[in-house]
């Protein structure tokens, strides 16, 4: 397979992976600011995905739902919004065509004039947010569904899986990275049920939750939950399982030297999860933690990008 | 037969062949079950079909991007829902004068790039070919397998007003609009069910197969599976969607110039296992760009080195390099006289007669009668700098001959011919536009192949006569009938 189509699908399967991550805490978070008496705070949100780390532009956004939403949908300037992110798996998807199916990229192609319609921008600015993000969701269902009965299996597929794990697994560290450090600011937020709930919700999260742990929201709870819960498929040990499982798939398609650099990679941080517990993580510190997990999902993109997709 | 009022309200263009009328404002055998079809269907129903039309090529992503600011503007080629219609006996015509125009358009290429016999025996004169920017010093002697030079031919035709096909132009580098012959069927599938097998009319998707098969055969290597890719120039290239188009039906790798690197004369494609030679080459990038170290040195669409690996016969490459010095359109007027220098036949398909303006006598008689001549540069194309002599205003023509005078070689002047005309669905009844016809010609060890059908352009502006879409030209279904 040509370097440059790996490299294509790769990203077509990340952005779309992300609009869904970024498209489902939007929707929780915006159903949560309806049901807060206190101010509602979209600083979290806006941290994890805009890509916005600096305190002055996050306050120059402003706290209100409606133009949160708008700027993560629908703004051009922003890098990170829905449309961006589509527009972009839309291209990486043009210049595949040949290669991925017919019926994958006519419901890319939906997507793209969905988010682009005016349905979704009138919903968003006077109308129920709700829907709109809940129609934009279908589209990407719609993605999944047609890849997984349409997309022929092999090497394709596999950079396509790779790119979609990896991307779910940084996003949940960034997650409860993020979610964990409110807590330093303000200690309350620990014994919040309503907190991990919509925590838990926003990662579709919450029915295995509350079918696994029968004694209410405790924070190690979603912890063990989100990172080392493997039958939950938003979990870091989920997602880092499935970049293995993918990736050993490409061992007849690949050179060994390259293959092996990666293998390596890949089996480290898999080991590294699957070894340690709520405790040990406590111990080492959650937040080191996160990081070196996050830090070693990048060195596989990287690797990945050295060794398969670079063009000399 | 009842007739809806859309249908009754038509008037056809005077002194025009009208595809669908005859000239006692009967309407044509092969166009009677299409009429009767739509005659009982209701306005609403065939606006509706149109709809669907738009929604079908939109959703398929049958589009092309038009940038304003930084907003990209998504749009279609416009379609007309109805078919135009091409009886077998017209057909059987067109394609044995394509076939003839075909053969000796290869046996002029291959001549001109080797032993010159046409120049030595006085039928086309050196200075018209020395001078065509397409003809290509680098070919000279370059062996091509099985003498091919045009692979993939685009010939334009269009009828004048007793109906008459003339050959308006030979596009032999980089035909494009396939795809399009292609989608244009899939959507009248839809629009009108059980229409396409009552009439008769015959299928169109052999075309990739058929590509296929003759790409396989011009492999260097004698290999079971020889690598074949398209080369496009990149997503935003107007006609990608039909590279994609074409590299999914025919199964084959779709490359850009950056997937590709020469070594040791050969042609390699970089995939994630490595390098893969590279046997043939379908490319959809132009002569210029092909080769940095070659022709264009700033271009980014091409291969450094590619014409070395293509000379050495490491990579064939379709259509062959310097085809423009055939399809020039001060070469063109030669044509006639090609087909009786060659073959010693009479041409089948006639010419438009041609005025060479480097010719200091036809530039005379061209200027006093600019106002009934279509004028065009030699190496033009897109219907871009073109001077229509009945619509042009005499300041227009003023500037346009200044223009003329500082380089006559790179014009020519026709009459103006009126095109034939086939109704369109409008704003609720039928109007009759002006139309061409584009069939697809591919030419392997075989033989010569035209599936059956082709590209109809439509100029959709009242009383125009650029079918160009770039100039506010659609496009059609073509039928042609058994």
């Amino acid at each position: 397979m040509l370097s440059r189509v790996a490299s294509s699908l790769y990203w077509m399967s990340r952005y779309i992976e992300r609009s869904d991550g970024l498209l489902r805490m939007l929707k929780i978070n915006y159903a949560s600011s309806q049901d807060t008496i206190q101010t509602f705070t979209w600083e979290p949100v806006i941290r994890i995905f805009a890509g916005l780390r600096n305190a002055d532009e996050i306050a120059a956004l402003g706290n209100d739902s409606r133009s949160v939403l708008k700027y993560m949908v629908l703004d051009r300037e922003n890098p990170n919004s829905i449309l961006n992110i589509i527009t972009l798996a839309r291209e990486n998807a043009r210049g595949v065509q040949e290669l991925i199916s017919k019926d994958l990229w006519q419901s890319l192609n939906e997507y793209y004039h969905t988010v682009r319609g005016q349905n979704i921008a009138f919903l968003l600015e006077k109308d129920d947010p709700i829907t709109a993000m809940d129609i934009l969701i279908k589209q990407g269902m719609l993605y999944y569904g047609t890849l997984e009965i349409t997309m022929e299996r092999g090497e394709g597929r596999g950079f396509i899986n790779i790119g979609k794990f990896l991307e779910r697994g940084i996003q949940s560290v960034d997650i409860l990275d993020t979610k964990f450090g409110s807590i330093d600011d303000n200690p309350n937020l620990l014994t919040d049920t309503s907190y991990w709930k919509h925590l838990l919700l926003s990662l579709g999260g919450y029915e295995i939750y509350l079918k696994t742990y029968r004694q209410g929201f405790e924070a190690e709870n979603v912890l063990e939950q989100v990172v080392l819960n493997n039958d939950f498929p938003r979990s870091v040990l989920y997602s880092v399982n499935h970049i293995q499982r993918y990736f050993d798939k490409l061992k007849h398609e690949s050179n060994m030297p390259e293959f092996r650099d990666l293998s390596f990679l890949i089996g480290r941080l898999q080991s590294s999860i699957k070894y340690s517990s709520v405790k040990t993580i406590r111990q080492d510190g959650l937040h080191d933690y996160l990081t070196n997990i996050r830090s070693e999902l990048f060195k596989i993109g990287d690797a990945l990008n050295k060794h398969y997709f670079a063009y000399s | 037969m009842q007739e809806s009022a859309y249908f009754t309200k038509y008037t056809p263009t005077p002194n025009t062949w009208d595809e669908m009328f005859g000239a006692d404002a009967q309407i044509r055998d092969h166009y009677q079950k299409v009429i009767q079809y739509l005659g009982a269907e209701s306005i609403e129903e065939l606006n509706k079909k149109e709809d669907l039309a738009k929604r079908l090529f939109m959703s398929q992503g049958i589009t092309f991007t038009v940038y304003s600011g930084d907003e990209g503007i998504e749009k279609i080629f416009p379609f007309d829902i109805i078919p135009r219609i091409i009886t077998g006996d017209e057909w059987a015509f067109v394609e044995k004068g394509i076939k003839q125009r075909l053969e000796v358009l290869n046996l002029f290429l291959k001549d001109v790039y080797s032993n010159q016999f046409i120049i030595k025996d006085g039928i086309v004169p050196a200075d018209i070919i020395y001078s065509c920017p397409h003809f290509l010093r680098e070919m000279y002697n370059v062996k091509v397998p099985y003498d091919i030079y045009v692979h993939v031919a685009g010939i334009d035709l269009i009828r004048d007003y007793d109906g008459t096909f003339y050959v308006l132009e030979d596009n032999l580098r980089t035909p494009s609009g396939v795809s399009y012959m292609l989608e244009n069927r899939e959507i009248t599938k839809r629009l009108f069910p059980d229409l396409l097998p009552q009439c008769g009319v015959r299928s169109v998707t052999e075309y990739p197969n058929i590509l296929y098969k003759n790409l396989l055969s011009l492999s260097p290597r004698q290999i079971p599976n020889p690598t074949i890719v398209l080369l496009s120039p990149g997503i935003y290239n107007s006609a990608y969607f039909e590279h994609t188009t074409l590299a999914r039906l025919m199964g084959v790798e779709l490359v850009e110039g950056r997937d590709l690197v020469v070594d040791n004369h050969k042609v390699f494609m970089k995939t994630t296992t490595g390098l893969q030679q590279v046997d043939v080459i379908y490319r959809r990038v132009d002569d210029e760009f092909l080769d940095p170290l070659v022709f264009n040195p700033s271009s980014v669409l091409g291969v450094a080195g590619i014409m070395g690996a293509y000379r050495k016969g490491n990579v064939a490459i379709v259509n062959a390099i310097g085809n423009g010095v055939a399809d020039d359109k001060a070469i063109y007027s030669y044509v006639p006289e090609m087909i009786k220098y060659y073959l010693n036949e009479e041409p089948i398909l006639k010419n438009v007669p041609t005025y060479q303006l480097g010719n200091p006598e036809e530039a005379e008689y061209v200027f006093g009668n600019l106002n009934k001549m279509v004028v065009k540069r030699t190496n033009g194309s897109g219907g871009y700098g073109m001077l229509m002599g009945h619509a042009a205003t005499q300041q227009e023509m003023d500037e346009y001959k200044a223009e003329i005078i500082k380089n006559p070689r790179d014009f020519i002047a026709q009459p103006t011919i009126s095109l034939s005309a086939a109704p369109c669905y409008m704003q609720g009844k039928l109007t009759p536009r002006r139309i061409d016809l584009r069939p697809y010609a591919l030419v392997g060890p075989d033989g010569i192949e035209i599936v059956p059908g082709g590209l109809t352009r439509v100029a959709l502006r009242e009383g125009s006569l650029v079918v160009n879409s770039s100039q506010g030209g659609g496009s059609k279904d073509t039928w042609v009938l058994i």
